[in-house]
């Protein structure tokens, strides 16, 4: 026992001598890390009357002791608007469930300034379970208030971008699609743009215009590409293509002028190309007569008044922009009363409907669709296809382009 | 770059053969654009475009062929396209290129036949 | 939509009993009642409801048009009393809950047979010599704290929440969703409670009214609940020895007792 308390003695030694060190400091910091903690400390009675403050709350707030203690409350320390959401969000809360923490409130400092906190709450109770008092923490949060308003600031700057950068989008595509389509004489007209994207200027395009006498040309096409570059070829395209048809009208010299401008234009190694369907027509005695030449694009639909659909294939036509020498076809039609002509890009037939592993909807679908709906006249078809469109959501993936034309039935009022 | 896409250049007696396989669109047209600037093409080559692989080509895959086509031109090489898959072979056909390109059913009977495309 | 699900209501108590209905205010949810419940419901119905947006009611039946007054709230009041053929109700409204009462009283009085206003204020907003307590800055101010708190409050308070073991009394399903608000209707919510102003609306009230406040209530002063107490002919006026705005959590007792003593026996 001697040996063994002499041992330990001998042994507690070193440790007594560690352990009192630390006992000292620990002793001597307990009164003084409450009073001079890195946080506020406040108690409060259950009615908030203040009982006990430390001396950093004191410091930040620029009061005495005696100012608070038994004579104010916690929530008189808030900001107006603090106070109201203790009464009608926290108060309740320490009542029913015992404790409240992470809410950021305002402290009024004795000078009238304003310091951001950072608050927890902890109701006390006493060994019978009642609730005896409040305990609260406070945590500076000047640096974690301007940190959330940067961050704020940041948000909104970006969102400021976007919404300019989609502005810019909206404008742009706005100066390549006819802003209305020109009423035409004795038939009804009607066009549909889908844009895939708010953020990027799509690459289709249309138009429809007068010619010389009472003939009119009008076109539907796509360039390859998206965004800022594929929209200058968009505008090249359009505004060559209408200053071809004026040149000379004949469709497939229109085409042959536009792919000479187009090659030439990017002759360099950035390959740029569009395809496209131009067409004129002229109104005769039972409808109109149409010619169509494509360039690479799919084919034209008509829907004939019965309701059967049919294709106006163009075979052979080239990409336009792509080699020098490319050729087109033509291919004439006549539209009589009840007959709709509907232009299309391929972001309708290469949507993917329903789930991506859905196969991509073909020109075929299209035609039967089409047949189906029976829809009678342009707006008919456009509405439906913008249903059609609407219904496959995200699975239209690329920009969408429709333009229809159709001669009127007799009697349906239409002009 | 993603593994949905891959190029492949093989040199073979008669020129060079390059492999574009998986899906070629906006996302994937650069590494075959890459690819195509890379072809060692001398005079008198043929250069077989192998689509056997291709699962998927959009406007930016087409432009990559021409571009192709374009490359072969400027060094005085003749161009194939090979193994054209069914739901391509439409699209090529709308799109006028089947009179741009001279296509074959294989990679090794493309080689089997370059003369003639001169 | 079944009102009974959209307004999460519960009935408890006598079924033979007097129809209490028991309104909630803004911020909280029919939790707040917990404490007195237990008093009423040995001699009355009571009834609980959630506002929209608060508690476990159906958020999905919230419109900015129709909440973005406190009618809306008024109605749906209507609808639970309505919907389970409620007569002669007393109705309890606390906080802004005391003026969609007023509003419910007055479209329908012969639905009601009592109002108790628990610490009710027509208009916090300080008006010519009307002193509501607040500047239209102190309720800017305090949008912006509820903005601030929010996002916070859900994620931070919903553990807290999920259990209690020192309070076993308040256990149960109900309690996992004590105070949780959806951020965008507690907003508009908010704007309809301090923003409110139906001071026009208190001399309309026909129905015998019994009004209680608290000594000391940072929300609704006395002078306030004087001046709700005046305006409303033979109303009578309680003035409890407790402090707060929520006078059912800090007095329950005394609470509790003087809405008996109002409502009287069954």
């Amino acid at each position: 026992m001697c040996e063994a308390d002499a041992t330990g003695g001998g042994g507690g030694g070193d440790e007594d001598g560690v352990g009192a060190l630390f006992s000292a400091l620990l002793e001597d910091s307990a009164e003084d890390l409450y009073e001079n903690a890195p946080c506020g400390y406040l108690s409060t009675l259950m009615d908030g009357t203040i009982a006990k403050v430390n001396g950093t709350l004191l410091g930040w707030l620029g009061a005495g002791r005696d100012e608070l203690v038994g004579r104010r409350r916690f929530s008189d320390l808030l900001t107006v608007g603090g106070r109201m959401y203790y009464e009608t969000h926290i108060g309740p809360m320490l009542t029913m469930h015992g404790e409240a923490g992470g809410l950021a409130l305002e402290l009024k400092a004795a000078d009238g300034s304003r310091l951001p906190v950072l608050v927890t709450s902890r109701v006390k109770k006493g060994e019978d379970g009642a609730a005896q008092l409040i305990r609260i923490t406070i945590f500076d949060a000047r640096d974690r208030r301007a940190y959330e308003r940067e961050l704020l600031r940041a948000r909104q700057v970006s969102e400021a971008e976007r919404d300019r950068a989609r502005e810019l989008a909206s404008t742009l595509q706005r100066t390549l699609l006819p802003p209305s389509l020109m009423p035409v004489p004795g038939m009804e007209v009607a066009a549909y743009y889908h844009p895939a994207s708010v953020d990027e200027v799509g690459g289709d395009f249309y138009d429809l215009f007068p010619l010389t006498g009472d003939s009119w040309g009008f076109f539907l096409g796509d360039v390859s590409g998206k965004g800022a570059e594929a929209a200058v070829v968009t505008s090249l395209a359009r505004y060559t293509l209408r200053s071809a048809a004026v040149y000379n009208p004949e469709p497939v010299k229109v085409l042959d002028n536009l792919n000479t401008v187009l090659h030439q234009q990017y002759r360099g190694g950035d390959t740029r190309f569009c395809t496209v369907v131009y067409g004129s027509l002229v109104p005769d005695a039972t409808g109109c007569a149409i010619t169509l030449v494509s360039g690479g694009h799919p084919p034209a639909v008509v829907v004939r008044a019965g309701g059967v659909t049919e294709f106006l294939h163009t075979p052979g036509g080239m990409l336009v922009g792509a080699i020098p020498d490319a050729k087109f076809t033509e291919v004439t039609a006549h539209l009589g009363p009840g007959d709709t002509l509907l232009l299309y890009s391929d972001g309708l037939t290469e949507a993917r409907p329903v789930g991506a592993s859905r196969e991509r909807y073909s020109e075929e679908e299209l035609l039967d669709f089409l047949a189906a709906s029976a829809a009678t006249g342009a707006s008919e078809v456009i509405t439906a296809l913008t249903a059609l469109l609407t219904g496959f959501g995200d699975g239209v993936e690329d920009d969408t382009a429709l333009l229809a034309l159709s001669i009127p039935l007799p009697g349906s009022g239409d002009s | 770059m993603s593994t949905r896409f891959s190029t492949t250049t093989k040199a073979v007696p008669t020129g060079l053969v390059l492999t574009l396989a998986g899906e070629l669109d906006s996302a994937t047209a650069p590494a075959a654009h890459e690819a195509i600037q890379q072809l060692a093409l001398r005079d008198g080559d043929q250069l077989v475009v192998d689509l056997s692989g291709l699962t998927f080509c959009d406007s930016s895959g087409i432009a990559a062929l021409i571009a192709a086509r374009s490359h072969a031109g400027r060094t005085g090489s003749s161009i194939a396209l090979a193994a054209v898959p069914r739901h391509l072979s439409k699209v090529f056909g709308l799109l006028g290129l089947t009179d741009l390109f001279v296509v074959h059913p294989t990679a090794e009977l493309a080689q089997q036949a370059p003369a003639a495309e001169h | 939509m079944d009102v009974t699900t959209r307004n999460n209501v519960t009935v408890l108590g006598r079924a033979d009993g007097p129809a209490v209905v028991l309104a909630h205010g803004f911020g909280c949810d029919q939790n707040l009642w917990r404490l007195i419940v237990p008093a009423l419901a040995e001699r009355y119905r009571v009834v609980l409801f959630d506002h929209i947006g608060s508690g476990r009611s159906d958020a999905s039946a919230w419109s900015a048009e129709r909440y973005s007054t406190l009618d809306g709230y008024a109605e749906d009041v209507l609808e639970i009393c309505s919907a389970l053929d409620l007569r002669d109700v007393v109705l309890v409204g606390h906080s802004v809950s005391a003026m969609i009462a007023v509003l419910a009283a007055n479209s329908e009085p012969d639905r009601f047979a009592k109002l108790v206003l628990l610490t009710p204020s027509p208009c916090y907003v300080d008006d010519g010599d009307y002193r509501g307590g607040f500047s239209r800055d102190d309720i800017d101010e305090l949008l912006e704290s509820l903005d601030s708190n929010y996002l916070g409050w859900s994620a931070t308070m919903a553990p807290v929440i999920m259990g209690n073991p020192d309070r076993p009394e308040l256990g149960g399903e109900l309690t996992d969703s004590f105070c949780r608000t959806d951020p965008v209707i507690a907003r508009v919510f908010a704007r309809a409670t301090f923003l409110s102003d139906n001071r026009a609306d208190l001399p309309k009230v026909a129905v015998p009214t019994l009004v209680i406040q608290t000594a000391q209530d940072a929300i609704a002063s006395q002078e306030v609940g004087r001046f709700v107490h005046e305006q409303i002919a033979g109303s009578e006026l309680v003035t409890l020895d407790a402090t707060g705005h929520c006078p059912q959590l800090s007095a329950p007792e005394a609470t509790a007792a003087a809405i008996l003593e109002f409502v009287g026996a069954p």
